[in-house]
This record gives C-alpha cells, sequence and structure tokens, in this order.
C-alpha cells in the first residue's frame, strides 16, 4: 500500500516536473530574440497561404468540431479565409469590405471604418504572420516549449476582451512562425486553429480575393 | 323592429365570415380515434450525440449563418449554442420544458423579443415528449394534437413510413410555428426547417460530419 503510494507520488512528481517542462517562462533577454527573430520572418512576409485545421473547444462537448480549408494573405491587407471541409465557406477581408461566400450564396458587408473589424482584421493577420507584439493592444506573456515558443496575449480593449479572453501564438522555433492559434472565450471554450503546408512569398492569384 | 332585424342578421353573416375564415387549424383534418396517448421524439434526445449543424437565419430578408450546436447534458435539460464559422460563440443557453438560462449573448443579439422567441423556437426543437388529446388524418398524414398551455403542438406522422415529418405550432386559427424534418435515419435529422408563420424568420440547420 505505501509502495503504491510512493509511486502514485512519483508519477505525480513527474507529471508536475513535465507540466512544468512543457511551459518556461522566458528571460527578458530571450523575449527579446525571440521578437527580433519574429519580427525579421514577418517583415519579410509579402504573401502566404497556409492549410488549417480548425477545433472548437466547447467544454461539453464529447468532441472537437473539427473544420477546415486554406488561408491566404496578401500586403497591405488582403485576406482570404477558405473552409473546405466539411462545407464550403469563405471569407474575405478586401477594402473595407467583409466578402461571404456560403455554399454559393455571395453577400457583402461594407465595415467601413468599423473599429472591431479593423481590430479583427489586423488581428487575424498579426496572428498568422505572428507580428502582434503591440504593448498597448496586449498584455503579453513568453514562453518556451520543447522546439516552440509561445506567446500569450491579453486584450486591454473591454470591446475586445468581451469577445476574447486571451490569444495564444504558438511559433516554430526555428522558423519563427505561426504554427498554431488558438483563441479563448471568456468562459474557457476555445478555437484551436492548426496552420500547415505554409508558403511563404508565393504568388498568388487575385481571383482569391474575390467573391 | 324591421331595422333591428337587418342589423342582427348583418351580425350574424358577419360573425359567420369571420368564423368561416378563421376556421379551426383542424379543418381540413378528419378525426380519428385516438391510437396513443404519448409521444416521444427522438430526433435531439441522445445524451451521447453532439448534435451539430450549419446554420442560415433569414430574418426580414437578413441573412445570417453560423453553427448550431446542441446537446442533452441530463434528463431535462438541453444545452444550445450558436457560433460564428471562426468559432466564437454568439449564445449560449440551457433549455428544458421549464426553465430558461442565457449563459451568454453577444450584446448586438441581446434583445429580449429575439431571445424570446428562441426560446420558444428552441423549446419546441428539442422537447421530446408529447402528451396527445386528439388524433386526425389528411391524405398524407397521421396527425397528433398535443395541448401547450395557450398553444397547440400537432405533430404530423407520413402514412408511407410512420416517421414525424412536421411539428405545428398553433393557435385555435393559425399555424405559428413549423418544424420540418428531412430524416438521416429513425433517430437522426439531417436537415431542420424553423419557420414562422407571422414574422418572417426562418431559421435551416443542416447537419456536418465533423471529419
Amino acid at each position: 500500500m505505501k509502495t503504491k503510494l510512493y509511486i502514485f507520488l512519483f508519477l505525480l512528481n513527474i507529471g508536475n516536473f513535465s507540466i512544468f517542462a512543457q511551459e518556461q517562462k522566458m528571460t527578458a533577454a530571450e523575449i527579446a530574440q525571440f521578437k527580433e527573430d519574429v519580427n525579421i520572418v514577418a517583415k519579410k512576409i509579402k504573401s502566404l497561404s497556409t492549410d488549417f485545421i480548425q477545433y472548437k473547444h466547447l467544454d461539453f462537448l464529447s468532441k472537437d468540431i473539427e473544420t477546415s480549408g486554406k488561408m491566404f494573405f496578401k500586403e497591405p491587407a488582403l485576406l482570404s479565409w477558405q473552409y473546405k471541409k466539411p462545407y464550403n465557406y469563405s471569407i474575405i477581408f478586401k477594402n473595407g469590405k467583409i466578402l461571404i461566400n456560403d455554399e454559393g450564396k455571395k453577400s457583402a458587408v461594407d465595415i467601413g471604418n468599423s473599429k472591431i473589424f479593423g481590430r479583427i482584421n489586423k488581428l487575424i493577420v498579426g496572428s498568422v504572420s505572428g507580428n502582434m507584439f503591440d504593448d498597448k493592444e496586449f498584455i503579453i506573456s513568453y514562453f518556451k516549449l520543447k522546439g516552440q515558443n509561445l506567446a500569450k496575449f491579453i486584450p486591454k480593449d473591454a470591446t475586445l476582451k468581451k469577445y476574447i479572453k486571451q490569444i495564444e501564438l504558438t511559433f516554430d522555433k526555428e522558423e519563427a512562425t505561426v504554427v498554431q492559434v488558438k483563441l479563448l472565450e471568456s468562459s474557457d471554450d476555445y478555437t484551436r486553429i492548426v496552420l500547415k503546408n505554409k508558403v511563404i512569398n508565393a504568388k498568388i492569384d487575385d481571383s482569391v480575393f474575390t467573391n | 323592429m324591421q331595422k333591428s332585424t337587418i342589423q342582427f342578421l348583418l351580425i350574424n353573416c358577419f360573425l359567420a365570415i369571420v368564423l368561416v375564415s378563421c376556421g379551426s387549424v383542424t379543418k381540413n383534418y378528419t378525426p380519428k380515434k385516438l391510437d396513443k396517448t404519448t409521444i416521444e421524439v427522438p430526433y435531439f434526445s441522445d445524451s451521447k450525440t453532439d448534435y451539430v449543424y450549419k446554420t442560415n437565419i433569414t430574418v426580414y430578408g437578413h441573412e445570417m449563418s453560423g453553427i448550431f450546436i446542441a446537446k442533452k447534458i441530463n434528463d431535462t435539460t438541453h444545452r444550445v449554442v450558436f457560433t460564428t464559422e471562426f468559432g466564437n460563440k454568439l449564445m449560449d443557453f440551457e433549455i428544458s420544458e421549464n426553465n430558461f438560462k442565457v449563459n451568454s449573448i453577444v450584446s448586438e443579439l441581446d434583445r429580449k423579443i429575439l431571445i424570446n422567441t428562441l426560446e420558444e423556437d428552441f423549446r419546441l426543437l428539442l422537447k421530446n415528449k408529447y402528451l396527445i388529446q386528439e388524433q386526425f388524418e389528411n391524405e398524407e398524414n397521421n396527425i397528433y394534437k398535443s395541448s401547450d398551455g395557450k398553444r397547440d403542438n400537432y405533430l404530423f406522422f407520413s402514412k408511407k413510413d410512420q416517421k414525424l415529418e412536421k411539428v405545428a405550432r398553433s393557435s385555435k386559427t393559425k399555424d405559428k410555428i413549423t418544424i420540418t424534418f428531412t430524416l438521416e435515419n429513425d433517430i437522426f435529422a439531417k436537415k431542420v426547417v424553423i419557420l414562422h408563420q407571422n414574422i418572417k424568420l426562418k431559421i435551416e440547420l443542416n447537419y456536418f460530419k465533423s471529419e
């Protein structure tokens, strides 16, 4: 009995240790280096295309809701987010407009100077390129993982905070680009987006940004 | 004397016209002997199933889309969440026969009239047990009447395969809400349409298989 307890405590300890090892705070010097690495890469990004898988996690569901597709970005602010599976749905941010194509049903929303959509646009582009280290907008904390870096952003703006409690960007350490975006909602439910097959600065046809 | 007779006749005619034009919702059905006193609807009643549907809502000519998620969380209660395709939660309710709780709702949708409408719709959609008082038939359907406070719910079973195809929530004279089901199998609806007769509101749910 006693041995079992020791083994249990031992395992618990390992568990704790590994959790600790998984997410370790960066030192000030490491933060500076990490930000510089990301900014250098982000500055080079004129266009970007990537596959993504989105996992919607709601605590009460037995399984995450999985959808997937492709995302395209082109400087300065063209963004196309296309769901291909299990349904076709695309949303394009372009010249102050949001263009939606829902299984062939097209619509457009003029966002003009809408502050919140401007912010969302900046947020998505920032999330994917990784360049959103804006201390005026967010309280940011930095962590090291195995082969990866992690930055956590807590919005300062009250309106934004109502929708998003925290954003977590996971970076590949070598490439200094984003591999996962996690958006946590106020109630601890979250959306996790995994980016795969990223191509930087390949030519992207303009048709991608038309509805 | 003559004048009052004419008045009496006029009033009677008027009443007759009103009564005929507002005839009972069952006027075209033939009464039948009751063959059961309770009916259970299985379409949203399995506590192990995540009911996830792509949703299109048309309200007074405006369209919006998103993901409808429902899950039976205990014997009496369903959790209902509506999110955008991106995964942001727009509303989150808990609903049972007698209770209704708003866990969260974005401020843009936080309107009493909308919440009350959805409460009635979702309660009807998720209701899985009906007590039957009367029975009718028409050419295609066996129709069961279940009283529910000021309203009556009518359940339409196809004569061909004995499946529940439609639920109509009605006043004495008019349908208020109809819900039609397109079935994947005996216990699962792949498509659901909630249609309001007195306001221009249509909610269409299309099941999608998460990969």
